[in-house]
């Protein structure tokens, strides 16, 4: 019984909230990540569940127990800091031992659990340095050894990852998701990274200007982001407001729009045919989101396809595994797409056409 | 090549000219110092192997007679250990009493406030020794403020003698050092990432525990620091003594004064002096070895 509930969390600094009214249940064994741009009080949530700050109103609880008031030291929570903070004058041994040595253990079982924990982060030999003399991955898993060491009821992770370069951040993701499934420990995970979120997490948390936008599996915060907000934040996206056109012809099973500022031809409106959903039952306008990756690019007007739209080529950045093309509209309106590399035999120049063309099932509808 | 070859020279001669800027605008100080410090200390080191006759008139003979003086007898052993204690007490207070007021310092709510504290702090600096010293007359004579005081609540029945002893000597020192001790233990502590607090107590260790374990050894630094210039001062000072303890006290400061000044004995006063300064020198350099230790341990 270790999942963590927030029950109304609010929080002030002066005159600004900094959390508002945020309410979420992470589940015993869970990865949970709290996503959100810099500012969103993502590391303010942390610092409450840590118990570094106290919330303005609501509660935490650890395990169905509330813990809002207890000062956190009491809380028995491993933490990783962005920094690592490992304690300079302190080996890696006495880092790592450093929770044990309070809670009074045994010299030989304290030995013992060390050095487990050194292994289990792939350090064994590492105890006697100091923390100078190790890399920042070497010390980052210092301090994954440090706060699992005391086999605390939830792991908490400060943006743990964003000062190791690419290339480590990438083995460390792997290492850091396999080790939190092997101890099997509740954690949350604050990061500004989508993709690190993306690739980590059992569910994600949106914040933005200290609400929470939305909950859900990776899955559902890519492909059917809740509203405007998480669209936005999460991956490229086209955005496109539309008009409903009740009685246009259209293929079975959608519906017909009528983009606002996206012109097929001078004058007249990008026809859009969204699929049937009961959420666009009777409405008359609706934002609509299209990931540029679902937008197929042919030099040639496809067969068969419900929608191609003429896309005059404005920029080509090259990726190495994609190729990102962002155009316009005849009749004006932008929109972007993602290839995949082997879709060119010759990348396609600025100025030239490509025909862009979707499924129904890619324009999602928002809000 | 050739432009490869004319590069590297055209750098060096930059860097000699640069070079050669830096000297020039350091010269006048190198010529000061060179004039009233080195050159004086030289002198003070000759001197001090010089031989004098019963009117202390220096002799044109050099032997280790003064240093001999020094260290065979009982009263200049004994001035010599008492000048290191009270130094080394002024240093432990100093520290000890610095380390509350660092943490007030770091722990400001506000500039304001903290640069209230600054003032306050080094305000002691601000005033001249003599001024500083008269007060503690004041303050500590017979019928002076604290007998006063403790006189009319009836604690004490007769005046206590406060002055003219080392105790006074010591107080008026923790006064006036007290800062020099206090900034850097407030630097070494504000230096201190505030995550590391944050990292104890995440693994369960309450303030107090906290405070022992984290904050106190990565202030060692800067108590060090603090240390080595408060012993160096309290080592080598005489206005002090001499105003609240009498020229009487058993310091060395106060001997080389009187030797120099009033006996005219300089070849003695010389020997004390770079006694006195190797001393001092061993002492903080077996500090600064301490201190460059731990730092080393820290940051490699």
């Amino acid at each position: 019984m270790s999942q963590i509930v927030l029950r109304n969390i609010s929080r002030r600094f002066g005159a600004n909230w900094a959390l508002k009214q945020v309410n979420l249940e992470v589940r015993e064994g869970e990865f949970f990540s709290l996503l959100g741009p810099s500012g969103c009080g993502k590391t303010t949530l942390l610092n409450i569940i840590a118990g570094f700050l106290e919330p303005t109103t609501g509660e935490v609880y650890i395990g169905g127990r509330d813990i809002t008031g207890l000062a956190p030291y009491r809380r028995d929570i491993g933490m990783v800091f962005q920094n690592y903070a490992l304690f300079p004058h302190l080996n890696v041994f006495e880092n790592v031992a450093y929770g044990l040595r309070i809670r009074k253990m045994k010299k030989a079982e304290i030995a013992a659990r060390v050095e487990r924990c050194l292994a289990a982060v792939r350090l064994e030999g590492f105890a006697e340095r100091m923390p100078h003399q190790l890399s920042g991955g070497q010390q980052q898993r210092v301090a994954i050894a440090r706060a699992l060491a005391t086999e605390p009821k939830v792991l908490l992770l400060d943006e743990p990852l964003s000062n190791l370069d690419a290339k480590l951040r990438k083995d460390m993701q792997t290492e850091l998701r396999s080790l939190q499934r092997r101890v099997g420990i509740t954690t949350i995970l604050v990061t500004h990274d989508q993709e690190e979120a993306l690739s980590l997490s059992d569910r994600i948390g949106i914040l933005g200007d200290g609400e929470l936008k939305q909950v859900g599996t990776p899955l559902e915060i890519y492909r059917r982001p809740a509203n405007r907000f998480v669209a936005e934040f999460i991956g490229q996206v086209n955005l496109i407001e539309a008009q409903a056109l009740p009685g246009a012809d259209r293929p079975p099973g959608t519906l017909a729009f009528a983009a606002r500022g996206h012109f097929a031809a001078p004058g007249e409106p990008l026809r859009l045919y969204a699929e049937e959903h009961p959420s666009l039952a009777g409405r008359e306008s609706v934002l609509f989101m299209l990931r540029p990756e679902r937008i197929r690019l042919s030099p040639e007007p496809p067969e068969g396809a419900a929608g191609v739209v003429e896309l005059r080529i404005e920029s080509v950045v090259y990726a190495g595994s994609a190729v990102r093309i962002a155009g316009v509209l005849p009749g004006g309106g932008e929109l972007s797409a993602l290839s995949s590399d082997p879709s060119f035999p010759v990348l396609p120049e600025p100025g030239g056409i490509l025909y862009a063309s979707w499924e129904p099932g890619d324009l999602i509808p928002i809000e | 090549m050739a432009r490869t070859n004319r590069t590297p020279g055209a750098e060096s001669a930059g860097k000699y000219r640069r070079n050669l800027f830096s000297w020039v605008m350091l010269t006048p100080g190198l010529i000061f110092l060179g004039a009233f410090l080195a050159v004086p200390f030289l002198l003070l080191f000759v001197i001090s192997f010089r031989d004098v006759d019963n009117w202390m008139n220096m002799l044109p003979t050099y032997s280790l007679n003064q240093y001999l003086e020094v260290f065979t007898s009982r009263f200049y052993l004994h001035m010599i250990w008492t000048t290191l204690w009270v130094a080394v007490a002024t240093t432990v207070i100093c520290i000890a009493l610095a380390y509350p007021a660092a943490y007030l310092l770091v722990r400001a709510p506000n500039r304001t406030v903290r640069t209230a504290l600054y003032v306050i702090l080094v305000s002691p600096l601000l005033t001249s020794v003599v001024i500083r010293t008269f007060a503690w007359i004041v303050l500590l004579a017979q019928n002076g403020l604290v007998n006063e005081v403790l006189m009319k609540l009836a604690l004490i029945s007769e005046p206590l003698r406060l002055l003219w002893n080392l105790g006074a000597v010591i107080i008026a020192y923790v006064q006036v050092m007290l800062p020099f001790a206090v900034l850097p233990i407030a630097t070494s502590m504000g230096e201190i990432d505030p995550r590391l607090r944050q990292a104890s107590m995440s693994l369960g260790a309450g303030r107090l525990r906290t405070f022992w374990k984290v904050t106190l050894p990565l202030t060692i630094p800067g108590m060090m620091s603090g240390a080595i210039i408060v012993f160096s001062l309290a080592a080598g000072s005489y206005i002090t003594p001499l105003l609240v303890g009498g020229r009487l006290q058993p310091l060395l400061p106060l001997a080389i004064y009187q030797q120099v000044l009033q006996v005219a004995n300089l070849p003695l006063g010389a020997a004390m002096s770079i006694t006195l300064l190797i001393l001092v020198g061993v002492l903080v350099a077996g500090m600064g070895l301490i201190l460059r230790r731990w730092e080393g341990r820290m940051h490699g």
